[in-house]
């Protein structure tokens, strides 16, 4: 029988897939195990079921209803953290991106040197000092640590101003000439047209914002700051027995960040790609 | 005198007189977080470096080039250079193992088949996940007694506890964890391979596996180092696999330099001591960042 050349399409499609089926399986596993246990029955998951007989969503409810876990409370806390980090990056940034792409000013090129400079420089490398420094103000446990420190990035006014660069000057000095303030052209006109670059930003700073665990970790020591990345590491300290209480734990946090990589996949992967130059 | 100024201002293409604070008021914001989150701490640092301090970080006594350095005390602990051996070893491995999956993913996904897309989403979605997350998903894969693992190979092994597995533990965690963004930026580079470069090996008669070797990887030769540089710099400062998954221990086997600054201002209030950990990871980080910058502009292309 002769092999059309549909047919060998369609072989040579499906040789491709099962390639991949191995690596997909590296990647895929410790993510579905995960979920598998947070939905098993705990005599299941002590008799080593990898998949659960009947799913049980009780540790999710136990997490959201059990006040000793403070559960909601940290997805609160991570939120508000998250999102002001974001709102503040996009606007700290397009200021300082806009002067440093439409304005001319005395020591522009050093201010901007100083600024990439800021890329060399592991976080971990000032947080003594900036965990010092909150103690000193009385600012641990509060949102404010928790924020401050992050209201801008290096990569975020550099990825902003490269995007500035590529509009016409004529468009600048057209609005200069209507009489247009510089504060007005950059929100009514500079901010509107960057929007691609800006939900890059903004995808990239929400993601790395919720993702964060060691800074959250020092400066918070009450319940009641505490963020859920380190809501779901505790868990275990609290109670190694509830594996699966645990592990639902680590779903929940986890919905977020992929619903981001779901839905804005091209805005990540784009600010990712710019903030990779860092490291 | 004032011809000139006024033709000046029009050549310009601005005619109004600017405010000249102006620009240093859009900087304003992003200069002061700076200033005062990344620049003082800085220097805070390396100060701190050079005192013995108190228990709330208060720099008490100056001991640079004395026989109390805090730089000294670290170059004469074998603990010290334990710890420079183990960050050097878990980083060469998460660095050289990111790079392998992230160019084998890219390699498979090189051609597009019904469900590329999904796969390619898979590859890279370790990009999104937390390290916190991920951590405590593979505690319960690893875990001695109702691991994943250990149910599949009928073992009890300690992976995190036990000397011979735990540091190849936490490099895999973080190699899982570093497998999306190698492969986002690898398969990127694949895309830019011209394609008449594969048809002249065609035209050869060149393999599968020969074209890979001596026409692929050759071309995409400034992307893979550009990123084991990114690689190398994030293994330096992993930090929540080795805190939830070994806790820098069993022994020293896993106490990477990130740990060990966190032991040494934490645990042990000894903030000068850490200062001074901290400077020499900032200083190695910096070596590598400044040889990429010098490879960058020469190009790694044969």
């Amino acid at each position: 029988m002769r092999i059309t050349t549909v047919q060998r399409r369609k072989l040579q499609n499906a040789g491709r897939f099962v390639l991949n089926i191995p690596l997909m399986l590296v990647i895929l596993i410790p993510l579905l195990y995960t979920f598998s246990i947070s939905v098993m029955p705990p005599d299941e998951i002590y008799n080593n079921h990898l998949i659960p007989t009947s799913v049980k969503f009780t540790n999710y409810v136990q997490a959201f209803t059990n006040p000793y876990y403070n559960f909601p409370r940290m997805i609160l806390n991570s939120f508000v953290v998250s999102t002001t980090v974001m709102l503040g990056q996009m606007i700290t940034c397009s200021l300082a991106a806009f002067a440093f792409s439409f304005l001319e000013f005395k020591g522009k090129n050093l201010l901007f040197l100083a600024v990439l400079a800021t890329m060399m420089v592991p976080g971990e490398v000032t947080i003594i000092a900036n965990y010092l420094t909150m103690m000193r103000w009385g600012w641990l446990d509060s949102y404010r640590a928790l924020i401050f420190p992050f209201l801008t990035s290096a990569m975020g006014i550099f990825l902003l101003r490269q995007y500035y660069l590529t509009f016409a000057k004529e468009l600048y000095e057209a609005a200069k000439l209507d009489g247009c303030s510089n504060l007005r052209f950059l929100g009514s006109i500079v901010v509107p047209l960057s929007r691609p670059a800006l939900g890059a930003l903004g995808a990239y700073v929400f993601l790395n914002t919720w993702n964060q665990y060691m800074w959250p970790l020092l400066v918070t020591n009450s319940r009641n700051y505490r963020t859920v990345q380190i809501g779901i590491s505790m868990l275990y300290d609290i109670d190694a027995v509830s594996l699966g209480l645990m592990m639902a734990g680590v779903v929940i946090v986890i919905v977020p960040s992929l619903s981001i990589f779901v839905f804005m996949n091209k805005q990540l992967i784009n600010g990712l790609m710019s903030g990779a130059v860092k490291g | 005198m004032a011809k000139n100024k006024e033709a000046k201002a029009i050549r310009g293409g601005i005619q109004k007189p600017q405010f000249w604070i102006e620009p240093y008021l859009f900087l304003l914001p992003s200069l002061l977080i700076f200033g005062m989150f990344l620049y003082y701490p800085f220097f805070r640092t390396i100060f701190l470096s050079m005192f013995l301090t108190n228990k709330t970080g208060h720099a008490k006594i100056f001991v640079a080039f004395t026989e109390k350095d805090n730089y000294l005390a670290l170059f004469k602990s074998a603990s010290f250079w334990a710890s420079v051996r183990v960050t050097f070893k878990f980083v060469f491995a998460v660095a050289f193992g990111g790079l392998l999956i992230g160019l084998t993913s890219s390699l498979l996904t090189e051609k597009k088949y019904a469900g590329s897309n999904f796969t390619a989403a898979v590859y890279a979605m370790p990009i999104a996940i937390a390290s916190a997350a991920a951590s405590m998903a593979f505690k319960m894969v690893l875990h001695p007694t109702n691991g994943l693992l250990n149910n599949i190979m009928g073992t009890q092994i300690n992976f995190t506890g036990d000397m011979r597995y735990a540091l190849g533990s936490v490099i895999a965690v973080t190699v899982w964890l570093t497998s999306g963004i190698n492969f986002i930026f690898i398969s990127a580079g694949l895309r830019n391979v011209p394609a008449e470069l594969y048809d002249s090996a065609a035209v050869d008669g060149a393999g599968y596996w020969r074209r890979v070797w001596s026409v692929t990887i050759p071309s995409i030769s400034p992307t893979l180092f550009f990123q084991i540089i990114i690689n190398i710099i994030g293994a330096f400062q992993s930090f929540s696999q080795i805190k939830l998954l070994t806790e820098g221990g069993p022994g020293d086997t896993t106490n990477v330099m990130v740990w060990s600054i966190y032991m040494d201002a934490f645990r042990n209030f000894r903030f000068g001591s850490a200062a001074a950990r901290s400077v020499i990871l900032f200083l190695i980080v910096m070596v590598i960042t400044v040889i990429q910058f010098r490879f960058e502009k020469r190009g790694v292309n044969y």
